[in-house]
């Protein structure tokens, strides 16, 4: 009774009421600085091997000699393919496979996605491991074209041979497949569904045919993306690809597994994000943090590997760099030590982590030391949600300033020998009316699955269309909400509204923290500003004259040039910040089409199973249409 | 009980002298085939038989003792134990070896008919059994518990004539042994390796020194393509006038597919190392063939191979002195095919076509040499298998999964086939969503599992119409295990026993096989939530370290540090022995 008598004592305290901004833009900048202290020296952890079987770089690789005659062959081979047609090439790579005594199928699929057809054919074998028990195993990808649209023209030549090699060993644990995917984001995404899948439900959307052939749980895979042309070209360096879709990386230890081995038994340095000549200084794991962020946060494939994490399979693109002196036979017996390591593998990997942020080839910051800086920045917006609760909760100032002040009724509370008075007005809580604040809420985030909808199903053509009258509609929509509802709306009702709004905001970025921590953190960021949006003072330029109440407008004590002067920054940050707006900018930013981003997020949506989409449009996209109205709220308001 | 035993000899001295002109018989036999793609088939089989009598009297000759003594202690009527390795490559090699009755799931599989009148003690003799197996074998028999154990009806019938074999030892013991009760385990996760083949070939009567088990060396039977080991004693009853005469036969088998190139190898050089690049054959019709560019040709024809290279060890003479009378090794190759046999005294018997027959010789090394040549005919076309089956989980995530079973029929007349299935009990099988794509369920014998104690039982009678391919599907549920029930190296997974197909014999005016034969689909491996258990440990520790840090603030002063880390210690034991209290409780 103390300790309560004491915090009822504390809730009327002014400098506590005063405090929620301050406390949520503490939030902000410290979320925002403590990604900025996390490259400082000291604070990344050097990486490890944590998974002891995998032993990286210990067994002799035996890929070369003849075998470079063999991928000489291969690789002419694989330039005349691509210069037949798809159904010669398949059944030309089919031909190789088998040759080498693999098993060999081949499987079509094909999506729809906002009127276009996303079609190939996956061809792939199987090593089976003679004394493999068939209850695992690992996957070799060269996928035909490579993610930059290139024909892999080497990458699958040197999978075709390491094809040829792997078979002669008898060593395997696992099975090993060998897939050569049409592209590098749909194929791979087709064929690890397919596998996962028992018969594959075709849908208008979705057609994907089942495998013929299949072998046990999948424990890893390596993707080599290498497109120099048949007559070779030797790489400088090996960049390794990781991100999966949504945000999930592959265990740490598969990645490690590579650097080590491409670093110490290759001699072939390594990058990440392709970033050059890491220093491992302050600005470059700077840059790969921001890298990484980026990256991770957009969700879509990165690479072949990408569409195997949704399904808990560890899996690596590496992918040649520049122009030097290492040959394909390096690349061949990096990718063969990669399997001979995941075939010492007795378990899952699973001993090292799966939420890091990597700043470099070998340092990285764990989910204990990142994490907080999202849920730092999604606090900050939970703390005003608080504070306008409470505030919410406060009877509204006398309704009649003019009559005379009547004194405050006082309430005694004892608690033994602690007595103490509290003004009643402090203990009683003011009705609050949350059924209208809660409807448009509701209204608003349903709302947001409008333009979902539109963008991942119009036809693409019309996609950047569609996108700009979306833009228009929710720049238009706070203005709309604020004029013809909050009009009907007390302030009490609007600070409920966006109390609701910002905690659920709040919880949902939490908890994407914990799944895709960059989106988190970069919607946060953006989100962050609506936190301190308040009603705006009211502007009677903008009253609509017929809404306009027949009372005579007070005289106001400020110019109208004053309020302008605080509306119309907030507005245009208001605006800033809109989902449509950053998006347009981000476009102009990575100088890429409109056209061609937004079919790119359709696909994504609709066949890789991105969530980026529904992030911004309803998650993102409700909450900035509800800050907007409660700020312009004020413009609007009845005098 | 001494006296009775030492009267008892005289008797068994007689009626060993009696037994010993017949029913002790031992008969060996290795049957080789080459493949296509470059295998070599092998099949040894070893039979030996003692007469009831002498089993009863425990005299025994050919018949390995120390697996006798295991039957007869657990009244075991009759005995398939399986150890395998492997896939056979049905698309290739065409139907399996011996229709498929000496082939195991993966890792050990063990099915027996088991004396007894009910049905705990069934159990308490089917324990024995394993533990006295695991023994024998160095296989982890023994953790074939009831979890794991289960008594199918359609799948399995006696091969031996067992209901004669009772009428008998009711009549020498004078008592009755109650019904024949039929137990079957799996141990999908065993690895079987050289350990368990050394007793296998200690259980024969040349014990691996002489015959044709003098080829069997642990390293190249385990680095085949496929491989399956199997022990099998029944009892063989014939009417002889009025009464009947009873045998036990032993079969013991070991059927493996070799690769010929890999088998050959070097023993001192086993790496597949690239070759030299004049030693590869090279297409010269490529446009780009040149001196650096070589696209390899497939190799085409039959390859050579020679016996004592392919298994590492000559095979050493005859095992038995006196010879017999049936021919011990035999080799299925086309007619035109070159075999040179290194030996002298070897009598070559030229069977049909397509079978060549050696005798081997009493006193010198058998070797056969076959060289590389192209047949003018093509290969011969292996048989079809009966029916193909691939078994997958399908789904991901911690919390269901889905079970997909194809089968394929590729014969023009419909086949029925019992399917049986029988899964560990923290796999939960949504039975309502079993369904079958094509076909019919004729029967379901369905026992539903009992968390701890029991796993599922799913038996089925299916019948596949003509030239089609049925997928069997039902989801499933994945049950959360204790922490102290998961074993070493759980995060691999948990291995779920091949399913049991046997494909019965079809109608013969179609043109159908009128033998039943059996395959098995390969094992799975089913992915369950897994805790952290570093980060259990963690805990303990912490545990352990609050508890010490406590209970030495109580005890502050007069005793060591020692000492109460010493105590302490015990609340992480008892943690660990809870589980052991909840079994014995069962």
């Amino acid at each position: 009774m103390g300790l309560l008598t004491r915090l009822l004592t504390a809730r009327s305290s002014p400098v506590l009421l005063r405090l929620p901004p301050y406390l949520s833009a503490l939030c902000i900048i410290a979320g925002a600085a403590w990604l900025l202290v996390l490259p400082l020296e000291g604070n990344p952890r050097a990486t490890y091997i944590s998974e002891n079987a995998i032993l990286p770089g210990q067994v002799h690789t035996y890929f070369g000699g003849s075998e470079h005659n063999v991928f000489r062959a291969y690789r002419q081979e694989v330039w005349q393919l691509s210069q037949r047609s798809d159904h010669d090439r398949i059944a030309g790579l089919e031909q190789i496979l088998q040759e080498n005594g693999l098993k060999a199928a081949a499987q079509p699929y094909s999506w729809q996605v906002a009127g276009e057809e996303i079609a190939g054919t996956n061809v792939y074998g199987l090593i089976q491991g003679p004394r493999a028990d068939a209850t695992e195993a690992m996957v070799l990808i060269a996928a035909w074209r490579n993610f930059a649209g290139d024909i892999n023209y080497s990458g699958v030549a040197l999978v075709l041979t390491l094809a040829r090699y792997l078979k002669r060993w008898s060593i395997w644990s696992k099975d090993i497949v060998v897939l050569i995917p049409d592209d590098s984001t749909y194929g791979p995404e087709a064929w690890v569904s397919a596998y996962h899948s028992t018969t594959s439900t075709v849908t208008s959307t979705r057609n994907i045919t089942s495998l013929p052939i299949k072998a046990g749980a999948l424990q890893g895979a390596v993707a080599i993306d290498y497109p120099a042309g048949p007559w070779g070209q030797r790489f400088e360096k090996i960049d390794v690809v990781y991100d999966g879709i949504n945000g999930a990386l592959p265990n740490l230890d598969l990645l490690n597994t590579a650097i080590n081995i491409a670093n110490n038994q290759m001699g072939v340095e390594s990058t990440l994000h392709n970033v050059p000549n890491h220093q491992d200084n302050y600005l470059d794991r700077l840059t790969m943090l921001t890298k990484g962020l980026i990256t991770q946060s957009v969700g879509h494939a990165t690479g072949p590997h990408s569409a195997f994490m949704p399904y808990h399979i560890d899996a690596i693109t590496l992918r040649t760099v520049g122009d030097g002196w290492h040959d394909e036979m390096t690349l061949g017996r990096t990718a063969e030590s990669m399997i001979r390591s995941i075939n010492n593998l007795l378990e899952h990997l699973h001993q090292s982590f799966f939420f890091y942020v990597l700043l470099g080839p070998y340092s990285f910051v764990s989910i204990g030391n990142y994490l907080p800086a999202a849920v730092i920045v999604a606090g900050g917006l939970t703390v005003t949600a608080l504070a306008m609760w409470i505030r919410s909760g406060k009877a509204a100032p006398s309704p009649a300033p003019g009559k005379k002040q009547v004194p405050e009724k006082l309430e005694v509370l004892t608690d033994g020998d602690v007595v103490a008075v509290v003004p009643k007005s402090e203990l009683e809580t003011h009705e609050r009316k949350m059924f209208l604040p809660a409807l448009i809420l509701v209204g608003v985030h349903l709302g947001g699955f409008v333009p979902l909808y539109l963008l991942n199903n119009i036809s693409a053509p019309n996609l950047p269309l569609t996108f700009y009258n979306i833009s228009a509609v929710t720049l238009i929509l706070p203005l709309y909400l604020a004029t013809h509802i909050a009009r009907h709306t007390s302030p009490q009702q609007l600070q409920t509204l966006q109390s609701f709004s910002l905690l659920l905001l709040g919880a949902t970025l939490s908890t994407l923290a914990t799944l895709n921590f960059s989106l988190a953190f970069l919607v946060g960021l953006l989100c962050s500003p609506l936190s301190f949006a308040r009603p705006l003072p009211r502007l009677p330029l903008l009253q609509f004259p017929t809404k306009a109440t027949p009372t005579t407008p007070k005289p106001t004590t400020d110019p109208v040039a004053a309020r302008l002067a605080i509306s119309l920054p907030a507005i245009l940050l208001y605006i800033a910040i809109s989902p449509p707006a950053v998006l347009l900018a981000l476009n102009a930013y990575f100088g890429k089409p409109l056209a061609w981003t937004l079919l790119e997020m359709a696909k994504g949506w609709c066949a890789q199973g991105v969530w980026t989409s529904l992030v911004i449009w309803a998650v993102w996209w409700p909450a900035w249409v509800v800050g907007g109205t409660v700020m312009l709220s004020g413009t609007f308001r009845a005098a | 009980m001494k006296l009775a035993v030492l009267l008892g000899l005289p008797a068994t001295i007689l009626s060993a002298v009696y037994a010993a002109t017949d029913p002790h018989e031992y008969r060996e036999h290795l049957h080789l085939k080459p493949l296509p793609g470059g295998s070599l088939y092998a099949g040894f089989s070893f039979n030996a038989t003692t007469s009831l009598g002498s089993y009863d009297k425990q005299h025994y000759r050919y018949f390995p003792r120390s697996l006798a003594q295991i039957l007869h202690y657990t009244h075991t009527a009759e005995l398939h134990l399986r150890f395998s390795l492997g896939r056979w490559d049905e698309e290739t090699w065409g139907s399996r070896p011996r229709s498929g009755l000496r082939e195991g799931g993966n890792g050990v599989e063990l099915w027996a008919w088991l004396e007894s009148d009910a049905e705990r003690k069934a159990e308490e003799r089917w324990s024995d059994l394993v533990n006295s197996l695991s023994g024998l074998f160095c296989a982890s028999l023994n953790f074939i518990d009831s979890g794991k154990t289960v008594r199918p009806l359609l799948s399995f019938d006696p091969e031996g004539s067992l209901r004669e074999y009772q009428a008998m030892q009711e009549r020498v013991t004078g008592r009755g042994q109650g019904e024949l009760q039929l137990l079957h385990g799996m141990l999908p996760h065993e690895v079987v390796c050289t350990e368990n083949l050394t007793p296998f070939l200690k259980l024969l009567p040349c014990k691996g020194k002489a015959g044709i088990s003098s080829l069997l060396d642990g390293h190249k039977v385990f680095d085949s393509e496929w491989q399956t080991m199997s022990v099998d004693v029944r009892p063989a009853c014939h009417a002889s006038g009025t009464s009947w005469e009873c045998q036990l036969e032993i079969q013991q088998t070991v059927d493996m597919v070799l690769n010929t190139e890999r088998s050959q190898r070097p023993h001192d050089d086993p790496i597949p190392r690239p070759k030299p690049i004049e030693e590869i054959k090279c297409d010269a019709s490529k446009s780009y063939n040149g001196e650096d560019t070589c696209y390899p040709v497939a190799f085409e024809g039959e390859q050579e191979w020679t016996l004592s290279k392919i298994f590492g060890r000559p095979l050493r003479a005859s095992c038995l002195a006196s010879g017999s009378d049936t021919h011990d090794v035999s080799l299925a190759v086309p007619s035109e095919r070159t075999v040179e046999v290194i030996s002298k005294s070897t009598v070559s018997h030229e069977g049909d076509n397509s079978t060549r027959s050696y005798y081997l010789p009493d006193d010198t090394d058998f070797d056969l040499h076959l060289p590389q040549q192209v047949l003018a005919s093509n290969q011969q076309e292996s048989e079809t298998a009966s029916v193909h089956a691939s078994r997958q989980i399908t789904g991901y995530g911690q919390e269901r999964g889905g079970m997909h079973t194809t089968l394929h029929n590729p014969h023009p007349w419909p086949q029925d086939v019992i399917y049986l299935e029988s899964l560990p009990w923290f796999l939960r099988p949504y039975v309502h969503t079993l369904s079958l794509s094509a076909g019919t369920i004729k029967k379901t014998y369905y026992t539903p599992l009992l968390d701890r104690q029991r796993g599922t039982q799913l038996e089925l009678l299916i019948e596949l119409p003509a030239e089609s391919t049925v997928e069997l599907t039902y989801d499933f549920e994945k049950a959360i295990l204790r922490y102290s029930e998961y074993p070493p190296d759980a995060n691999r997974g948990f291995d779920i026993p091949a399913a049991v197909i046997r494909v019965l014999p079809g109608n013969s005016t179609l043109g159908a096989p009128t033998r039943e034969n059996y395959l098995r689909t390969t094992s799975l491996l089913l992915p369950l939530p897994t805790p952290d258990f570093t980060k259990v440990r963690q805990g303990l520790a912490g545990l352990k370290k609050l508890l010490a840090k406590s209970k030495a603030g109580v005890n502050a002063g007069d005793e060591s540090n020692g000492k109460t880390m010493q105590e302490s210690s015990s609340p992480v034991k008892e943690e660990n022995g809870r589980p052991k209290e909840h079994k014995k409780s069962r």
